[in-house]
């Protein structure tokens, strides 16, 4: 396995793919919080890229990053939130320093979100149909009844009956399914070209959450958005997505295709999620796996890789520097697979 | 079991001495709210240590020098009759303090019997306390008040002077005293259901919740349920009622002096000193505004105390 | 909603004759006969005649039992007729006529600009959360809440006119002259003050809502935000104090009228009360309860109004 520096991946990248297909494109983002005694750093340096029509799959623990990471593309930020460096490439264009105005529109148009909890994440105090056209009213210039007509549409596209009635309707008066399916429609009326979904179905019922994936499948074969899907249940992406990135303290530990993530995981972390997974045919009686220890702290900037404390493979040079991300051979030779680890699990184990 | 029990209580003892050590510090963080319980303290001063360091005392009255503006001799000046303002003002403080003490603790008094009652003893007494609150609540405050004095306050006197004649006990003979107690009735009525609706909800609230149920099915007794839960959790809530009420009712009695009812000269009190102040104003306008002044000071520095309180009692996740 | 409206009005109505009943019993058995007064304040040396006071009393129908009384006054009330003035002799019913529209015209007024003028502080100041223009919003209604009218009005007439020599603002002149902004102002400071915090406090809980974060994440622009997603929330709350506030004002009416010479209900019962005219007390008590029922009232219908929620409960009630 040949080192390579930090930044590689990407002109690894550069010199396979051509750069109109890539979509998205992010060089060392870092994001921080302002605390009342210091800072969280949430996100470390994460690098990455997406392209059109790709489905990337976000995972990792709690606290990790991944949301932070996503709304660090679009700043949708809370005030104490600073972005310290990175630069983010959407379309080929840097919008990194968009101005306010800019993002406005990346956001209204470009990139569509849907969020974790459908219960408050509408308004209760404005009707569907006007949290759905409002977007496309402002930022296309529509018409109140060519808005609404086209949320009536989307909200069919998202399998909801009686559209028209429903746009009359206020958010307690649907149910949480429902509404998570308002929030999908609300996501691609403006028929953007990414969209990223922040655990969508972690609120819901398991029954409902079967729905909302094959309904988010669908709709990606239908209209070809390149989506990014954030978990921390690795399992569910399972059959759905094409890439995954495994993250931990702020930083990418793992990066490949699926098929690679499950059969030929490199990180010890990413190896350790996998052997947590409840399996249908596991041996009766059988503890559960866990990955042992603590999450990290993030009040303090990982200068030694973050998962060492945790790691069973782990070696001395793993608490004296971060590791740099190297690439890993694949199973077939076509896709990339990175990994950020001093070890060599293969030989390892 | 009942090691372990104690050792649960204790931990909770030490989480409530936390919250309201936690309160402290936010409240003392407050700058606004620390300089108004200076100010406070003050006026509080004043009010109890008040007659010992008037310079004049706020009977005496000096014909040779009448509404005389502020100088060395009166600070504050000296009203139409001559007596010096500042020791009026002064005495006015105490006046204010004794009636705001004397309503709050009243009303709280009454309002702790009536709504743990309502609270405990729960259906029809409940239901008749809630109505009893609704309908006082209801009732114009301020007019109720007015009502009362004036037309309690000639039979007050009157039944006073009878009792004075039949047994010839001083005591009787002031009326300063009857003034009070009315005002402090009066007062303490129209009070009251604030604060029994704040006891009243609280113990229904721990009434409900589960470490109660907890506690009752292991057993324990109601007199240490009370002890340990209802009452620790019920003192937050009266702390903000009694600075509030003390506050509120500061003003209420100076706002019925200066009606004319309640408190009557030659008793100061800021509220009448007022009134008296608004007939000379333009002539001698420093009647009116020593204790105008005086009373805007001590409001704001309750208003800012008050707000600090709430906050730090009741922190906000966005603050 | 009708039937909620004719319930609470129905609920309304003993509430009110219990309270004309207590205040009533109070001036009846404790306030001093109101014909000895009159003669006793008679200017000159008026002879105190017992036969004449007693004929008039008979006349006045003041010896009957205390219920019978009370029960005629009741059948008054309902017909329209509040009695008449035991100063006076004015009718009731025209000195309210006179009274009335001056203070609800003022006080209606403070309301409105202090609601609005309130919200807009208070917004802002949520907006601008923790920086010198939050600080100096709430520093001003923390100020302005503490000090009561019949302070803050006689101290800013004297800064006004010996200090800025403008004119004494004395006197009623109607809405829309300029002397009437002084005691519109007084009234309004304290009222405004409590908006203010209550709006601040309301825009600042709504702003960490989930919901806000979904407006933003479509690309609205900051003003439509604010005005479609964050105001609508807001006004329950407000709209709860404004009903708190009318009784307020009313109150505040009564302290403030003297200062500022307005001939409003306030004065009527300040001058009611010095001269025991017990018809004119009683009707007012009977307009104030009246008032701090309809307000109390309308506060509530305005929530279903405002919040669709509780309009879905009021629905599944009916």
């Amino acid at each position: 396995m040949m080192p390579s520096t930090q930044d590689n991946g990407n002109s690894r990248y550069e010199a396979k793919g051509n750069n109109v297909s890539k979509l998205l494109e992010v060089k060392n983002l870092e994001t921080r919080f302002k605390a009342r005694n210091g800072y969280v750093y949430a996100v470390n340096g994460v690098s990455f890229s997406l392209e059109k029509g790709e489905m990337l799959g976000v995972v990792g623990e709690s606290g990790c990053g991944k949301s932070v990471t996503m709304m660090s593309l679009i700043k949708l930020l809370p005030p104490s939130a600073e972005i310290t460096s990175g630069e983010v490439f959407l379309d080929g264009e840097d919008i990194s320093h968009a101005s306010a105005k800019k993002m406005n529109y990346i956001r209204g148009v470009k990139v569509g979100m849907i969020f974790q909890d459908p219960m408050t994440s509408l308004n209760p105090f404005v009707k569907i149909g006007l949290q759905l056209a409002e977007g496309i009213m402002y930022h296309k210039k529509l018409s109140k009844e060519e808005a609404y007509r086209q949320a009536g549409i989307y909200l069919d596209l998202v399998g909801i009956s009686n559209s028209t009635e429903r746009l009359n309707e206020f958010p307690h008066q649907l149910s949480g399914g429902m509404r998570q399916r308002v929030m999908i429609a609300m996501a691609l009326l403006s028929e953007p070209s990414l969209v990223i979904a922040d655990e969508p179905t972690t609120a819901l019922d398991v029954t409902i959450q079967a729905q909302i994936v094959e309904l988010i499948k669908e709709i990606r074969e239908r209209l070809n958005t390149s989506i990014i899907w954030i978990t921390h249940d690795l399992s569910l992406l399972a059959g759905m997505v094409d890439r995954i990135v495994v993250m931990y303290s702020g930083m990418i530990v793992e990066e490949a295709t699926l098929e690679e993530i499950y059969k030929n995981p490199q990180h010890p972390y990413t190896i350790g999620l996998l052997q947590s997974i409840p399996k249908v045919d596991a041996s009766h009686g059988k503890r559960l796996p866990s990955i042992g220890g603590a999450p990290p702290n993030l009040f303090i900037k990982p200068t030694s890789c973050p998962f060492a404390p945790r790691c069973a493979y782990k070696i001395d040079r793993c608490e004296q520097e971060n590791p740099q991300i190297r690439e890993v051979r694949t199973l077939h030779e076509k896709n990339h697979h990175r990994v950020a680890c001093w070890v060599d699990v293969e030989k390892r184990s | 079991m009942i090691k372990k029990q104690k050792h649960s209580n204790s931990s909770q003892d030490e989480q409530q001495y936390n919250l309201y050590k936690d309160a402290y510090t936010r409240l003392v963080a407050n700058k606004l709210a620390v300089v108004g319980m200076i100010v406070l303290f003050l006026v509080f001063f004043v009010a109890i240590f008040g007659p010992y360091i008037t310079p004049y005392d706020f009977l005496d009255q000096d014909l040779m020098a009448r509404n005389q503006p502020p100088s060395m001799k009166h600070w504050f000046g000296t009203d139409d009759l001559g007596r010096d303002i500042l020791s009026r003002v002064i005495y006015g403080a105490r006046t204010a303090f004794i009636v705001a003490v004397s309503v709050t603790f009243l009303s709280l008094m009454i309002g702790i019997v009536l709504g743990s009652l309502g609270a405990y003893i729960g259906g029809k007494v409940d239901t008749f306390v809630v109505w009893l609150i609704d309908v006082f609540m209801s009732i114009p405050s301020l007019l109720l008040v007015i009502v009362i004095n004036v037309s309690l306050k000639p039979r007050l006197v009157n039944w006073m002077d009878m009792q004075f004649l039949a047994t010839q006990n001083e005591f009787y003979r002031n009326t300063i005293l009857a003034d009070f107690v009315l005002v402090f009735g009066s007062l303490a009525l129209i009070k009251w259901p604030k604060a029994a609706r704040i006891i009243r909800g609280q113990i229904l609230s721990v009434k409900k919740k589960n470490y109660v149920l907890a506690a009752k099915a292991l057993g324990v007794p109601s007199s240490r349920i009370v002890k340990k839960y209802v009452i620790p959790n019920s003192i937050g809530p009266i702390i903000v009622y009694i600075s509030a009420s003390l506050g509120e009712a500061m003003v209420f009695e100076s706002a019925f002096s200066f009606l004319g009812v309640g408190v009557r000269p030659p008793i100061p009190s800021w509220g009448n000193m007022i009134s008296d102040g608004l007939r000379v104003w333009q002539l001698y306008p420093h009647i009116l505004a020593a204790p105008a002044l005086v009373l805007a000071i001590v409001t704001i520095a309750y208003s800012f105390l008050g707000d600090g309180l709430n906050d730090a009692l009741n922190p906000r996740q966005w603050k | 909603m009708g039937r909620y409206i004719l319930h609470r009005l129905l609920r309304w109505f003993p509430t009110v004759v219990l309270i004309l009943l207590t205040i009533y019993a109070l001036v009846f058995f404790g306030a001093g006969d109101p014909i000895k007064l009159i003669f006793l304040r008679a200017p000159g040396d008026v002879a105190y005649d017992v036969e004449r006071v007693e004929a008039i009393r008979e006349e006045a129908g003041l010896n009957e039992p205390f219920l019978v009384q009370f029960g005629n006054y009741m059948w008054n009330i309902m017909h329209g007729n509040f009695g008449n003035s035991l100063v006076s002799g004015r009718s009731v019913n025209s000195m309210l006529a006179a009274a009335v529209p001056v203070t609800f015209q003022i006080g209606l007024t403070a309301i409105f600009l202090l609601t609005i003028f309130g919200t807009l502080l208070g917004v802002i100041a949520a907006l601008n959360h923790n920086r010198w223009l939050d600080n100096l919003i709430v520093g001003f209604a923390l100020i302005t809440w503490g000090v009561p009218v019949f302070v803050a009005g006689p101290l800013v007439v004297v800064v006004l006119v010996l200090g800025l020599g403008m004119d004494v603002p004395y006197g009623w002149y109607g809405l829309f002259n300029p002397m009437v902004i002084t005691p519109l102002v007084i009234l309004s400071l304290a009222p405004m003050s409590l908006i203010i915090r209550q709006a601040r406090a309301g825009v600042l809980e709504v702003l960490s809502e989930d919901y806000i974060r979904t407006a933003r994440s479509k690309g609205l622009p900051r003003r439509t935000v604010v005005l479609r997603h964050i105001l609508r929330p807001v006004l329950t709350p407000v709209v709860s104090q404004v009903g708190l506030l009318i009784i307020a004002t009313l109150n505040n009416s009564i302290l403030i009228e003297r200062v500022f010479g307005l001939p409003g209900l306030g004065r009527l019962t300040e001058t009611a009360i010095k001269d025991s005219d017990y018809p004119v007390i009683l009707a007012i008590v009977f307009i104030f309860s009246t008032v701090v029922m309809v307000s109390n009232l309308l506060v509530d219908i305005s929530y279903p109004l405002l919040d669709p929620r509780a309009a879905a409960k009021k629905e599944g009630d009916e």
